[in-house]
C-alpha cells in the first residue's frame, strides 16, 4: 500500500491517487471510488440529472477505517478539517461544504470533534441557468486528515459526471438513503428558539431559550463553530433555567478576542421540542454578561414567581413564617410556646438561649434536608421539595413520629422532646438541647406543608448553584424560626398570654387532636402509595407501638430496668411490621368524579398541547396526596359548585398531575414552570404563550377570576386554527 | 451515580493535570533528560531565550517541516541567539514512539540542530505546557515569561509546498524580540497530530 509505513517512508507523500481504484464508471451519479489507506471516498449525487440553475446536493462520502475519525470544521485540541476544492465545467457553481454534526472524540487529555465510520458531506452544485443538456465531468480535489492514535493526511481526486436535463430529476435509488440520512445529521434551524451569550470568569456562557411551552432538552452538547473559543476538553456545564439551558464551558487561554456571536452546533440525543433533528444551530450574540437569572419566563398571576435573588430569599422568609400556620407545624409549635410560657416569668436569658437553639436546630434541619435533595439531584435524580414523602417508608415513619408525639400529648407517657420543656426540674442544659431538637422536629414535619410563596423561593433554587439554593432553604428556616425566637426575646409579648396554670395540660391534650389526624392523614397518603395492605401493616405497627409507650409510661415511677428495653422492643417491633416493603401497587389513578365534580383526566404534556391545539383551555393541578395544601384547596375551591359550573362554562378541561410518587415527567413539567413543589396551579389558554400561574392557596374567587380570563367555550373554539397552536 | 462521581472526578484531574503556559505567564520550570540520558532544567538557561519545539519525527505534519527543511534551517540561523529544545511527549506505547538512539540518527539524516532534544516520557512538561499537537512551539524570553504560543506557521496543512507560501510566526517572534521589540502575533492555533499522551 501507498501509505504503509509513514515513519519508514519519510520522504513519501502519502497520496491516494495512485491507489485509485475504478469501480464502476458509465452510468452518471456512480463515481470510481479512491481508496487509500483508512479510507474509502467517492462522490454521489442525489438525483439522475440536474436541471440548469437549480443547485444539487453532491455527496463526498468518506467511509473510515474502524475507530479511525476524520474531522470537523472545528477539529477541537488538534486536526484539520476536511476541504474540498471544486473543479467545475465553465460557469458552475459550488457551496460551502455543509457539516453534519460532530461527536465528541476523546484522545487522552485533549479533545477534538469529528466523525467516526462514514460522513457525508454534502455541498450544493449548481449548473448555469443557460447549461445545454449533457453529461458533464464535476472533479473534487479533497483533502483529509484521518487518524487514530496517529494522523495521516490523504488526498483523493474524485470524479462525478452529473447529467443536465430539462425534465423531472429522478431519484438515484442507490444514494438515496444515504442522502437521508446525513440530512437528519445536519444542524436545524431553530425556530423560536432564542440565544445568548457572553465571555465571563473565565468562561462562555451560552443561555437556549426555547419557544414559549417548550422545554429545553436535558442533556445538551455544544460545538463552538470557530476554534480557540472554548477548551474542547474542559468538561462542559449544564444547568437549567426554568425551561430554558444554561451551558457554561471553559474560555480558550488566551481567551478569544473579537467575539461578537457566538455560532455553533447544539446536539441532543433526545432531540428538541418540535424539531426532527438532534441538531441544532446556533447563532448567540454576545452581551457583557449573562446573570444566572432566575425562570422568570412563566407569568404568574399571584404568589409571584422570585426572579431575582432578593426577592427569592424574601420569599423564602415569609414563606418560612407562614409555615407555622400550617396544620402539620401548628401543634408542634403550640408546644413550643407553651414552655415559654412555663419560662416567661423566669430567667429571661435562659429564654433567650432556648429561642436561639430552636432557631439553630430549625435552620440546620433544613439546611441538611435541602443539602441531601440537591445532592441527590446532583447525581441525577429528578426530585423536588417534599421528596422525601415520595418515599413510603419515610410516610411510614413520620406517621409513626407523629403518632408517638400524640401519645405523648394525650398524657400516655411523660417523655421526650416536648414535656421536658414543660417541667422546670430540668436542668438548663437539657432545655436547650430539648430546644434544638424541637426545632429538628418541627422541620422535619413542615416538609409536607407548602406554605404560600414557599413555590416560588423554591423554585428559584432549581435554576442556582448550590451556595444560593442553601441559602434560600436557609432563609426557610430562619422565616419558620422567626416567630418563636422573637417571643424569647420579647418576654413581654408573653405576658399577655395566660399564666400558667391547669389550662395548660388540657390546652397541650388538646393539641394531640391535629396530630392523631395528621397520622390518619398520612395513613391515606401511604394508601395511596403503597396500596391497602401497607396502610393495615402501618396501623397494626402503630398498636405495638402503642403498647410500648403505654408500658413505658404505666411503670414510669417504678424504676423497673426493663421498662424502657420493653418499650423499646415493642416499638421497634411495630415499625418492622409497619414497614412498607417494596411497593408494586399501581399507580393512584384518578377516581371516578362523583356528581358535581370536576372531570379530572390524566395530565401528560401531550395532552396538554393536543388539548390547546383544539383550543381548549386547560387547567394542571400539580398535586400529591402528601401535599396538605393541595388537599385542603381541592376541598375548598376546587370542588365549590361555582367553580365547577366556570370550568363547564369556559369549556376548561381539568387535568391532574399526581406527584404522590416519584415522577419525572411531572417534575420536568414543574421545572419549566419553575416550580419544584406541589401544588402548582397553570391555566394553559390557547394563543397564550405561556401558563398563567395560580397562588398556591385557592380561593373559589380566586380560581372564577382566573377562568374568567378564558373565552367562553363556544367563540374560543371558532377563533382558534391550528396555526396558533403554541404549544408542541 | 458512582460512574458520574467517577466521570466528574477524572474530568476534574485531567483538567488540572493539563495546564497551559499562556503568553504572558512564566514559563513552568522543568526537569527531564536528553537524548543521551543527561538532566535538562529550564533554569539552566535563565536570561536566554528559550524555544520549545514538539516533535515526534512519525507525525506527517512534522515531517512537513523536515523535508521541506524550514525547521532545520530556523534551528541554525537562530541557533546562536536562542536556546532551541526539541521536545517529545509521546508515550512509549504509542504506535510512534521511537528509541532515542534512532532519533539520534533520524535527527543526523535531516541535519536537524536544535541545542538538545528532550525525551519527556511520562509526558509531563508536554501536558505543563498544555502543548496540544506536533508541532506546537513555545518562545520564553530571557525573563522566562512565555512570549509565544502556538503553530510553526500560519497554513494549517501538511502539504511541503505550503511552507514557502506561509507566514512563520516563530520566526517573526524571534526576529522581533531580537529587536527588542514585543511580539506582534504571540498566541496562535497550534496545527498538527494530537501529542499522544499516556
Amino acid at each position: 500500500m501507498m501509505c504503509a509505513d509513514l515513519t519508514q517512508s519519510m520522504g513519501r507523500k502519502c497520496t491516494a491517487l495512485a491507489a485509485l481504484l475504478l469501480l464502476a464508471t458509465g452510468s452518471a451519479a456512480a463515481a470510481p471510488v479512491v481508496k487509500t489507506e483508512h479510507v474509502q471516498a467517492d462522490l454521489t449525487a442525489e438525483r439522475t440529472s440536474v436541471r440548469p440553475g437549480e443547485p444539487a446536493p453532491v455527496g463526498l462520502r468518506l467511509r473510515m477505517t474502524e475507530h479511525w475519525h476524520t474531522y470537523w470544521k472545528n477539529p477541537g485540541d488538534s486536526g484539520l478539517p476536511t476541504r474540498i476544492k471544486w473543479e467545475l465545467p465553465q460557469g458552475w457553481k459550488a457551496g460551502e461544504i455543509q457539516w453534519p454534526y460532530p461527536k465528541p472524540l476523546p484522545v487522552g487529555p485533549l479533545m477534538n470533534y469529528g466523525y467516526e465510520d462514514e460522513v457525508v458531506l454534502l455541498t450544493d452544485i449548481t449548473p448555469p441557468a443557460s447549461a445545454k443538456p449533457g453529461t458533464y465531468p464535476v472533479k473534487a480535489k479533497a483533502e483529509w486528515l484521518v487518524c487514530k492514535d496517529i494522523c495521516i493526511p490523504e488526498k483523493g481526486e474524485l470524479d462525478l459526471d452529473l447529467v443536465v436535463g430539462t425534465g423531472e430529476p429522478a431519484v438515484n435509488p442507490r444514494y438515496i438513503s444515504h442522502f437521508e440520512r446525513t440530512r437528519a445529521t445536519l444542524p436545524a434551524e431553530a425556530p423560536g428558539w432564542k440565544f445568548e451569550s457572553a465571555l465571563q470568569g473565565g468562561k462562555l456562557v451560552v443561555r437556549m431559550l426555547p419557544p414559549a411551552g417548550a422545554t429545553a432538552p436535558k442533556a445538551i452538547t455544544f460545538f463552538p463553530e470557530r476554534e480557540q473559543v472554548v477548551e474542547p476538553a474542559a468538561p462542559p456545564k449544564l444547568t437549567r433555567e426554568g425551561n430554558a439551558a444554561r451551558i457554561e464551558m471553559k474560555l480558550a487561554d488566551p481567551p478569544p478576542t473579537g467575539v461578537t456571536v457566538v455560532k455553533g452546533v447544539a446536539v441532543s440525543d433526545d432531540g428538541w421540542p418540535g424539531i426532527a433533528r438532534k441538531a441544532i444551530q446556533v447563532e448567540a450574540p454576545v452581551s457583557g454578561s449573562i446573570a444566572p437569572a432566575a425562570a422568570g419566563t412563566t407569568k404568574s398571576s399571584g404568589g409571584g414567581v422570585a426572579t431575582s435573588t432578593a426577592a427569592a430569599l424574601f420569599f423564602a422568609l415569609v414563606g418560612g413564617m407562614l409555615l407555622n400556620l400550617m396544620p402539620c407545624v401548628f401543634p408542634v409549635l403550640g408546644i413550643k410556646v407553651l414552655g415559654f410560657v412555663q419560662h416567661a416569668h423566669g430567667e429571661a436569658r435562659a429564654l433567650r438561649i432556648q429561642g436561639w437553639a430552636f432557631f439553630a436546630g430549625t435552620v440546620i434541619s433544613f439546611l441538611l434536608l435541602a443539602g441531601i435533595m440537591l445532592a441527590l439531584r446532583a447525581g441525577g435524580a429528578q426530585l423536588g421539595w417534599g421528596f422525601q414523602l415520595q418515599s413510603p417508608g419515610v410516610v411510614m415513619l413520620l406517621a409513626a413520629l407523629f403518632f408517638v408525639l400524640a401519645l405523648n400529648l394525650s398524657g400516655v407517657f411523660e417523655w421526650g422532646a416536648f414535656a421536658q420543656s414543660m417541667t422546670a426540674k430540668l436542668s438548663a442544659r437539657g432545655r436547650y438541647a430539648d430546644a434544638f431538637l424541637s426545632g429538628v422536629v418541627a422541620s422535619v414535619v413542615a416538609t409536607p406543608c407548602t406554605a404560600p410563596f414557599m413555590g416560588a423561593a423554591v423554585g428559584f433554587t432549581l435554576t442556582q448553584d448550590a451556595a444560593l439554593a442553601l441559602a434560600v432553604f436557609a432563609m426557610l428556616g430562619i422565616g419558620m424560626a422567626l416567630p418563636v425566637l422573637a417571643l424569647s426575646h420579647f418576654p413581654a409579648l408573653m405576658r399577655r398570654l395566660p399564666r400558667p396554670g391547669p389550662w395548660m395540660e388540657t390546652f397541650k391534650q388538646v393539641l394531640a387532636f391535629p396530630l392523631y389526624a395528621t397520622v390518619a392523614w398520612l395513613a391515606w397518603v401511604l394508601g395511596a402509595q403503597a396500596g391497602n395492605d401497607a396502610v393495615l401493616a402501618l396501623l397494626a405497627g402503630l398498636v405495638l407501638v402503642a403498647m410500648g409507650a403505654w408500658m413505658f409510661g404505666r411503670w414510669e415511677h417504678a424504676e423497673k430496668p426493663w421498662r424502657a428495653a420493653v418499650a423499646a422492643i415493642l416499638t421497634g417491633t411495630g415499625l418492622v411490621v409497619a414497614w412498607p416493603g417494596t411497593l408494586d401497587a399501581p399507580a393512584p389513578g384518578i377516581p371516578t368524579a362523583r356528581a358535581g365534580e370536576l372531570q379530572w383526566e390524566e395530565w401528560s404534556p401531550e395532552r396538554v398541547a393536543q388539548l390547546n391545539a383544539q383550543g381548549k383551555a386547560v387547567f394542571v393541578d400539580f398535586t400529591a396526596a402528601w401535599c396538605v395544601t393541595c388537599q385542603v384547596n381541592k376541598r375548598i375551591a376546587l370542588h365549590n359548585d361555582a367553580v365547577v359550573r366556570e370550568f363547564g362554562v369556559r369549556g376548561v378541561v381539568p387535568l391532574r398531575a399526581d406527584w404522590t410518587r416519584q415522577d419525572p415527567r411531572i417534575t420536568a413539567a414543574l421545572s419549566a414552570l419553575g416550580r419544584n413543589a406541589v401544588p402548582v396551579y397553570a391555566l394553559y389558554i390557547p394563543g397564550e404563550s405561556a401558563p398563567r400561574l395560580l397562588p398556591e392557596v385557592l380561593t373559589p374567587t380566586l380560581v372564577i377570576a382566573e377562568l374568567a380570563q378564558v373565552q367562553p367555550a363556544k367563540s374560543a373554539t371558532a377563533a382558534i386554527t391550528p396555526a396558533d397552536r403554541t404549544f408542541k | 451515580m458512582t460512574r458520574l462521581l467517577a466521570l466528574a472526578i477524572a474530568s476534574a484531574f485531567s483538567a488540572a493535570a493539563f495546564a497551559n503556559a499562556s503568553v504572558g505567564k512564566p514559563a513552568p520550570n522543568f526537569t527531564v533528560t536528553d537524548l543521551d540520558g543527561k538532566p535538562a532544567k529550564l533554569e539552566d538557561y535563565k536570561g536566554k531565550t528559550v524555544v520549545l519545539e514538539w516533535t515526534n519525527f512519525g507525525c506527517p505534519f512534522v515531517q512537513k517541516h523536515y523535508k521541506s527543511g524550514n525547521m532545520q534551517a530556523l534551528q541554525k540561523k537562530y541557533g546562536a541567539d536562542v536556546v532551541w529544545l526539541a521536545v517529545n511527549s509521546t508515550n512509549k506505547s504509542a504506535w510512534d514512539w521511537t528509541e532515542p538512539t534512532k532519533i539520534s540518527k533520524q535527527l543526523k539524516d535531516f541535519g536537524a540542530a536544535p541545542a538538545r532534544y528532550l525525551v519527556d516520557e511520562p509526558g509531563k512538561v508536554g501536558m505543563a505546557y498544555g502543548a496540544k499537537t506536533t508541532p506546537h512551539m513555545f518562545i520564553i524570553d530571557g525573563t522566562g515569561k512565555v512570549v509565544y504560543n502556538g503553530a510553526i506557521d500560519s497554513i494549517r496543512s501538511s502539504d511541503v509546498d505550503d511552507v514557502k507560501k506561509a507566514t512563520n510566526y516563530v520566526a517573526v517572534a524571534l526576529d522581533e524580540l531580537k529587536a527588542g521589540k514585543a511580539v506582534s502575533t504571540a498566541s496562535t492555533t497550534p496545527y498538527g497530530c494530537t501529542v499522544k499522551y499516556r
